[in-house]
C-alpha cells in the first residue's frame, strides 16, 4: 500500500461521506428552524444537530418533531 | 309519519364493575334531529360510542330498521360519526383527508374528489382547503369533521358532544352549520348543555346514571311538563326571611295553618331571597298567598306569574 | 378491483404520502447509504488511520492484510442489523399507537375498513422503507468496495440482500405487532429491538438446535455475502418459518385491533 496517500487521491472516496453528513444535517437544522414546536427547546436540538456526529440529525429526525395531535 | 331508522333496544355496557350504561331502549325516526341529553358521566359518549360501533355492548342491539326488519349490529356503512374532540393527520391538507376519507368509504377517486370539494364549501372551509390541518382552529376541525362525517351521505350522523370544546365562535359556526345540516339528514348528538339541544333538536332523549329519565318530543315534553310557579322576591330583612323558612317548614311538615294552601301549593324552595312556589292553580295560590303576605307583613319586592322552564325539569329527572 | 383491495389502496397510499412528507424516505435511505460506504473506507484507510494515530517508531512495517471483498459486505451487513435495524425500529414504532394515542385511528377505524387492510397498509409502508434503504445503502457498499477492495460477484450481493431483508422485514413485523398491543411506542421498541436480538442471539449460540429460527437469518446472510452459500441444511426451514412469523405477526395484531378498536 502506497504510504504517502495524495490528498487529492482521498478526496474523491471521502466526498461523498462528508456530503451526506452536510446534507443530513443541514436538512434536520432547516426542519427544526421551521418547525412549529419541538419536543424540548429548539436551542439545544439545533446544537445536538451540529455538533453531534450522524446521530445527532438521526435523534431529531426520530425524536424531535411533533407530529401528532 | 314518522319512518323508524334507527333501533336501540335494551342496550347497556359494563366496564369492569361499573355500569356506564343500564339497558336502554329508544326509537330514532328518519328526518328527525335527536339530542342525547344528560350530566357529565351519565353515560351518553359511552351510548354513542356503542351506536357507532367503536365499542361492543355487554347486551343489547342496535340495528338500523328496514322496512319491518330490524338489523344487528352497528352498519359502518350508514353511519357518519364524529367524535368529541376529532384528530386528523396534522400533516395532510384538508381536502386531503376529506377525500382520503371518501375512498375509505368505498367512493371512486374522482368521485371522492368531488364530493370533497362540494362538502367543504358547504362547511365553509373552501379557502382553507389545500391548508394542512395541523394550522386549523377548533372550530375549523370540527366542521372538516362534519364534513368527513357527511362524505358517504351516511343515513345517520352521530355527533359527540360537537360543540362543547370550542371557543364561543367556534361554538356559533358550528351550531349554525347544525341547524343546515339536520334539514338534510337524521342527527343524533350528545351534550350536557341544555340551550344547545334546546336549539337544535326535535327529539330529546334525557339520560341520568346510565338509564333514560325521559324521553320523546321536545314541544310536547315542554308543554306537559310545564307547571304553573309563583315566585317572590322578598327585601332581605330578617323577618321576611324568617318567614319563608317557617312557612316552607310548614309546608314539608304538612302543618301549614292556612290549610286551604295545603292543596294549591306542592313545593317551596327558597334560594337567598327569593322563594318560588309550584302550584296547582295560580289564581288561588296567588289569592292565598297575598293574604297571608298582608297579615305576616312580609316585605315582598317583586312577585311574578311563570311557568317552569326545561332547565328545570332538566335539573329535576337529573338531580334524582 | 374489489372494494376491499380498492381501500388497502387508499390506506396503502395515505402512508406511502406519509413516509415522504414525514421526510422518513429521505433521511433512512441516507444514513443507510452512509453506513455502507463508510463500512469499505474504512477498511481500506484502516492501515493508514493506524499509522497515523499510533506512535510508531520510525521504519516500522505495518502489516494488515486487506480484507477480501465479500467479507467487507459481510461487515456492512453487520453495521446494517445493529445501526441500522435500531433506526428502522425506532422510525416505526409508533405506526399504530401513534394515531390509536392521538385518536386519528378511532375515525378511521369507525369507517367501514377493516382491521386487517389497516394492518396490510402500516406494513406496506415499512416494508417499502427497509427495502429501499437495505437496497440503496448495500449497493452503495457493494461500488465501494469494488473500487476500493475488490470485485464481489453480483449473485452473493443479490442473495445475501435478498435474505437480510427477509430478516429486516421480520423484525419490523415484530415492531407493527408491538405498536399495536403497547400504548407506548418506547415500550414497542424495546419489545421488539429485544426479541430480534433474543432470537439472533439463541441462532448464535445454538446454531444446530435454533437454525430454524428466524434470528439465524442475519447469520445466513453473513454467510453468503462471504462465502457464497448459506452452508446449512436449516436455512430452508429459517426462510418458511420468517414468513410464517411475519404473517402470524399481521394477522394478529390485525386480530387485536379489531377487539380493541373500542379502546382507541
Amino acid at each position: 500500500m502506497n504510504e504517502n496517500i495524495d490528498v487529492t487521491q482521498l478526496l474523491p472516496i471521502l466526498a461523498p461521506i462528508f456530503l451526506i453528513q452536510l446534507v443530513l444535517m443541514v436538512f434536520a437544522l432547516v426542519l427544526c428552524l421551521k418547525a412549529e414546536r419541538t419536543r424540548g427547546p429548539k436551542w439545544m436540538w439545533a446544537l445536538i444537530i451540529i455538533f453531534v456526529n450522524l446521530a445527532g440529525p438521526i435523534a431529531f429526525f426520530l425524536f424531535g418533531r411533533r407530529n401528532d395531535g | 309519519m314518522s319512518v323508524p331508522l334507527l333501533e336501540v333496544n335494551g342496550l347497556s355496557k359494563t366496564f369492569g364493575s361499573v355500569q356506564a350504561v343500564g339497558g336502554i331502549d329508544f326509537l330514532i325516526c328518519e328526518g328527525r334531529c335527536v339530542a342525547l341529553l344528560g350530566p357529565n358521566g351519565a353515560g351518553k359518549t359511552t351510548t354513542i360510542r356503542i351506536i357507532a360501533g367503536l365499542l361492543k355492548q355487554s347486551a343489547g342491539t342496535v340495528g338500523f330498521v328496514d322496512g319491518d326488519h330490524v338489523g344487528t349490529g352497528g352498519n359502518r356503512a350508514m353511519i357518519g360519526y364524529l367524535p368529541q374532540a376529532p384528530s386528523f393527520y396534522n400533516w395532510m391538507t384538508g381536502l386531503e383527508y376529506v377525500v382520503y376519507a371518501g375512498r375509505l368509504c368505498g367512493l371512486p377517486r374522482s368521485h371522492a374528489v368531488s364530493r370533497a370539494k362540494e362538502l367543504l364549501e358547504r362547511v365553509g372551509l373552501n379557502a382553507a382547503a389545500k391548508r394542512r390541518i395541523g394550522s386549523y382552529s377548533g372550530g375549523m376541525k370540527q366542521r372538516l369533521g362534519l364534513a368527513q362525517a357527511l362524505v358517504h351521505r351516511p343515513k345517520l350522523l352521530v355527533l359527540d358532544e360537537p360543540v362543547s370544546a370550542l371557543d364561543p365562535i367556534g361554538r356559533r359556526e358550528v351550531l349554525e352549520l347544525l341547524q343546515e345540516l339536520k334539514r338534510e339528514t337524521t342527527v343524533l348528538f350528545s351534550t350536557h348543555v341544555l340551550p344547545d339541544a334546546e336549539e337544535l333538536c326535535d327529539d330529546v332523549i334525557i339520560i341520568n346514571k346510565g338509564a333514560i329519565a325521559l324521553q320523546g318530543n321536545i314541544a310536547e315534553i315542554r308543554s306537559r311538563y310545564r307547571q304553573p310557579v309563583i315566585e317572590l322576591e322578598l327585601e332581605r330583612d330578617e323577618p321576611s326571611l324568617k318567614w319563608a323558612d317557617a312557612f316552607a317548614e310548614r309546608h314539608r311538615s304538612g302543618t301549614n295553618v292556612s290549610s286551604q294552601t295545603a292543596g294549591l301549593i306542592y313545593d317551596v324552595s327558597r334560594q337567598g331571597a327569593s322563594v318560588r312556589f309550584s302550584v296547582t292553580e295560580v289564581d288561588a295560590a296567588r289569592e292565598q298567598l297575598l293574604g297571608e303576605l298582608a297579615a305576616e307583613k312580609v316585605r315582598v319586592s317583586r312577585l311574578q306569574v311563570g311557568y317552569t322552564s326545561l332547565e328545570d325539569l332538566f335539573m329535576k329527572v337529573v338531580s334524582l | 378491483m374489489t372494494s376491499g383491495a380498492a381501500r388497502y389502496f387508499a390506506m396503502a397510499q395515505k402512508e406511502l404520502l406519509e413516509l415522504v412528507r414525514s421526510f422518513k424516505l429521505l433521511w433512512v435511505p441516507l444514513v443507510f447509504v452512509l453506513l455502507g460506504i463508510m463500512q469499505p473506507v474504512s477498511m481500506y484507510y484502516m492501515p493508514l488511520i493506524l499509522e497515523k494515530a499510533g506512535n510508531m517508531p520510525v521504519g516500522s512495517v505495518i502489516e494488515i492484510p486487506m480484507p477480501l471483498g465479500a467479507e467487507v459486505l459481510a461487515q456492512t451487513l453487520q453495521q446494517f442489523g445493529t445501526l441500522g435495524l435500531l433506526v428502522l425500529v425506532l422510525a416505526g414504532m409508533g405506526t399504530v399507537s401513534a394515531e390509536r394515542n392521538s385518536g386519528a385511528a378511532a375515525l378511521i377505524l369507525v369507517k367501514p375498513v377493516s382491521s386487517f387492510s389497516y394492518i396490510a397498509s402500516k406494513w406496506t409502508s415499512l416494508l417499502l422503507l427497509a427495502w429501499g434503504s437495505l437496497t440503496a445503502g448495500y449497493l452503495s457498499s457493494w461500488y465501494y468496495t469494488s473500487l476500493l477492495i475488490g470485485e464481489v460477484d453480483a449473485s452473493r450481493v443479490l442473495g445475501s440482500l435478498l435474505v437480510y431483508g427477509l430478516w429486516l422485514s421480520f423484525a419490523l413485523a415484530l415492531t407493527l405487532l408491538f405498536s399495536t398491543l403497547l400504548r407506548s411506542p418506547a415500550a414497542a421498541a424495546f419489545s421488539a429491538l429485544g426479541a430480534s436480538a433474543a432470537l439472533s442471539l439463541l441462532a448464535g449460540v445454538f446454531p444446530k438446535q435454533a437454525g430454524w429460527l428466524p434470528g439465524s437469518l442475519s447469520g445466513f446472510a453473513y454467510q453468503i455475502a462471504s462465502s457464497g452459500s448459506a452452508g446449512s441444511d436449516r436455512f430452508g426451514w429459517s426462510l418458511a418459518c420468517t414468513a410464517a412469523a411475519i404473517a402470524g405477526s399481521l394477522l394478529l395484531a390485525g386480530q387485536s385491533l379489531k377487539r380493541s378498536a373500542s379502546v382507541d
